[in-house]
């Protein structure tokens, strides 16, 4: 991996164009694929390929990786010369999106509707410095009795507002 | 003759109290997703997805058709009043809208893209009730060699045009094909990559998918970059309509937009932000106004806002005569139609006539409830621009968990969610472009099952794909447009290198 500062205007301009805001380049992302048709390819051959007349179960799953192997090596050489990524990335919004799916999915069978959404709201709005935590819980309690109100007493959708309460 | 009575029947179906409120609902929720910075017609057709489950087939896709062209429309309104745009394609409405805004005429401006919207609609609608019929047609004449070709000629051509390059967007496509292999082989019925996990015996949700990959990693991405970021403009409703000579440049370029974007949309694949940038293309070189383009003139607004809104309509053609996907918010409405159990193809038009017309129909209707709606609405809709976009991404992340949930009330469904949206957001990160995916996702397994067909009806022959004139054809286009595409990347990047070492070598000092 290209661990190296590569651009000659300095680590700030690597940051802004993209290459040093992680240290490495591009070609992780065809490193993943690379990976995900490997998979493929082994799941595929497992399954059966069949014969052309009556391809198996395993052909098309094979044939697909065979494909996007070629193409990630190719895509893995190209970014080696350095695109970098596109945009500086942002890990603590994805870190606290990601968190409120999780607190969402851990929460609702357990504790209800109404005190999930609350929890997921918080978790959602961490990131988020110019917001009291006052301020993130106002918001949480007016979006779960809002789903409250919305999904469950005017949808009739089968959630339970609290559970074990 | 016949256009017309089957338009008059599809009005009927439209006109029906219950299509006709799903209508409007889809047209308003559309546009107000459409107008949150950052959040596009996939994201938002994703979130309405499994509210569609409980409507009517017909209702479903109205309502659909609504939000999406709702969403693209709406998409318009942050590009000019904030220089944000809603949808991609409203990033080419942004280059002479928010000029426009800062000197003070952004009602003029929002309203010259209402009007070019609705003018662009109704191309779009004209070209969609006198093409399909014919394409129809034509399809029913198709093979399996040739549904297989030109279900690769719709994602090649789709991927070509990624914003990271070609080669990026066909190994997303590819990797789409693979994400639709998991679960249950129709053919075999064996089990393919479900790792053991019962949920995954049916295979992965479209309402996944698409809100892993639009729902959560547009949400992500959009954070930062709406952070801040609010609409400071104000309409003053006395300059809002447009003077006497602009009213007379709108008319040229609502016709070229609405034409140009007509037909770029009916290609296989392509979208309205090709067609909308094509169309300002054009429109700089013949527009008489051509040297104030970019610097805040009404048809730099109209041009692209006819193009897109006609290019979301044609978009319908190949999704329903053929079964590809105009566009990718269209894959979305392939993987609805069969969850309804309808099949997306030429037979459509024949075994669900009302569906289609009434289809069709909705777009009159659905674009003059735009028109109406959004005229009075635009003060609304740059009082929700006001709102801090803080305290719209949390209840955003709600709905979505809250959509994915009620498909199977199963939290396992939101884990997949998470793990696609953050594995989406990395490959966002290296241009690895999502749409591709989700076209690839979608047309999968139709592809596979095609695939099978024709090696079973010519006993394991690969050359029948190059011996039928049709499949021939368009595996023909196909490999030109791969190279094209190859070679306008290469030559992209080459270009890109030239200037990056022109700026270092005057910016070092002798």
């Amino acid at each position: 991996m290209a661990t190296e500062d590569k651009n000659p205007a300095g680590p700030e301009a690597n940051e802004a164009d993209g290459h040093g805001a992680l240290g490495w380049g591009g070609e992780i992302g065809g490193l993943i694929l690379i990976g995900l048709s490997i998979i493929f390819m082994i799941g595929g051959w497992q399954l059966g390929l069949g014969i052309p007349t009556r391809l198996g179960t395993g052909a098309f799953p094979f044939m697909t990786g065979a494909i996007l192997a070629v193409l990630a090596v190719v895509i893995c050489v190209g970014e080696r010369r350095g695109d970098g990524i596109a945009e500086r990335p942002d890990w603590l919004a994805c870190g606290a999106i990601c968190a409120a799916l999780a607190v969402f999915a851990l929460s609702t069978d357990r504790i209800g509707l109404v005190p999930g959404t609350f929890l997921t709201v918080i978790v959602a709005s961490l990131p988020d410095k110019s917001l009291s935590f006052a301020g993130k819980a106002i918001l949480g309690a007016a979006v779960a009795v809002a789903c409250w109100g919305l999904f469950i007493e005017m949808l009739n959708l089968p959630f339970k507002p609290f559970v074990g309460f | 003759m016949d256009i017309l009575a089957s338009f008059g029947n599809g009005l009927l179906v439209v006109l029906q109290p219950n299509n006709l409120m799903y209508c409007f609902i889809g047209v308003f929720l559309g546009t107000f997703i459409g107008v949150l910075p950052g959040i596009g017609s996939m994201a938002a057709i994703a979130m309405i997805l499994p509210i569609t489950f409980y409507l009517e087939p017909t209702s479903a896709l109205v309502m659909i058709a609504g939000v999406y062209y709702g969403a693209e429309y709406g998409g318009s309104t942050s590009s000019i009043l904030m220089n944000v745009p809603g949808t991609p394609a409203a990033s080419i409405t942004a280059i002479d809208g928010y000029p426009l805004a800062k000197k003070g005429r952004a009602g003029v401006a929002l309203f010259s893209t209402a009007t070019a919207s609705f003018g662009g609609g109704m191309i779009g609608m004209i070209v969609i009730a006198v093409l399909s019929p014919s394409l129809a047609k034509l399809a029913l004449s198709f093979g399996p060699a040739d549904y297989f070709a030109v279900i690769l000629l719709g994602l090649i051509a789709a991927s070509a045009v990624s914003n990271g390059g070609a080669l990026k967007g066909i190994a997303m496509v590819v990797a789409g094909l693979m994400l639709g292999t998991i679960g249950i082989d129709l053919t075999t019925g064996d089990l393919r990559f479900t790792m053991g996990i019962p949920e995954l015996r049916d295979g992965v949700h479209i309402v996944i998918v698409a809100m892993g990959l639009f729902g959560v990693t547009e949400l992500i991405a959009s954070i930062r970059a709406s952070s801040g970021g609010k609409s400071t403009q104000t309409i003053d409703y006395n300059d809002f309509y447009p003077s006497r000579e602009e009213w007379r440049s709108l008319i040229g370029p609502i016709l070229r937009g609405g034409s140009i974007g007509s037909f770029i949309g009916a290609l296989p694949g392509t979208g309205q932000t090709i067609a909308a940038a094509i169309a300002y293309a054009v429109e700089k070189r013949v527009s008489p106004l051509r040297d104030k383009f970019g610097t805040g003139v009404v048809p730099g607004v109209a041009v692209p806002e006819a193009a897109n809104n006609s290019a979301t309509q044609t978009a319908f053609i190949p999704t329903l005569t053929l079964g590809v996907p105009g566009s990718p918010p269209m894959a979305i409405v392939i993987g609805a139609l069969m969850i309804y159990g309808i099949t997306p193809g030429p037979r459509l038009l024949v075994e669900q006539p009302d569906m289609f017309w009434g289809l069709v129909a909705s777009f009159l209707v659905g674009n003059i409830m735009l028109l109406i709606l959004n005229v009075p609405l635009i003060g609304m809709w740059v009082r929700l621009l006001k709102i801090p976009y803080k305290y719209m991404y949390p209840t955003i992340i709600v709905l979505i968990c809250m959509g994915v949930y009620s498909l199977n009330n199963n939290v396992f469904d939101i884990w997949l969610t998470l793990v696609i949206g953050a594995v989406g957001y990395v490959m966002r990160l290296f241009r690895f472009e999502p749409a591709p995916l989700l076209l690839g996702f979608v047309l999968g397994p139709m592809m596979e099952e095609q695939l099978r067909r024709t090696m079973l009806l010519s006993r394991g022959d690969p050359m029948v794909f190059l011996e039928r004139p049709i499949s021939a054809t368009l595996l023909a286009l196909t490999a030109g447009i791969i190279v094209f595409a190859l070679y306008s990347t290469g030559r992209n990047r080459r270009n890109a290198r030239a200037v990056e070492e022109k700026t270092q070598q005057e910016g070092t000092p002798s």
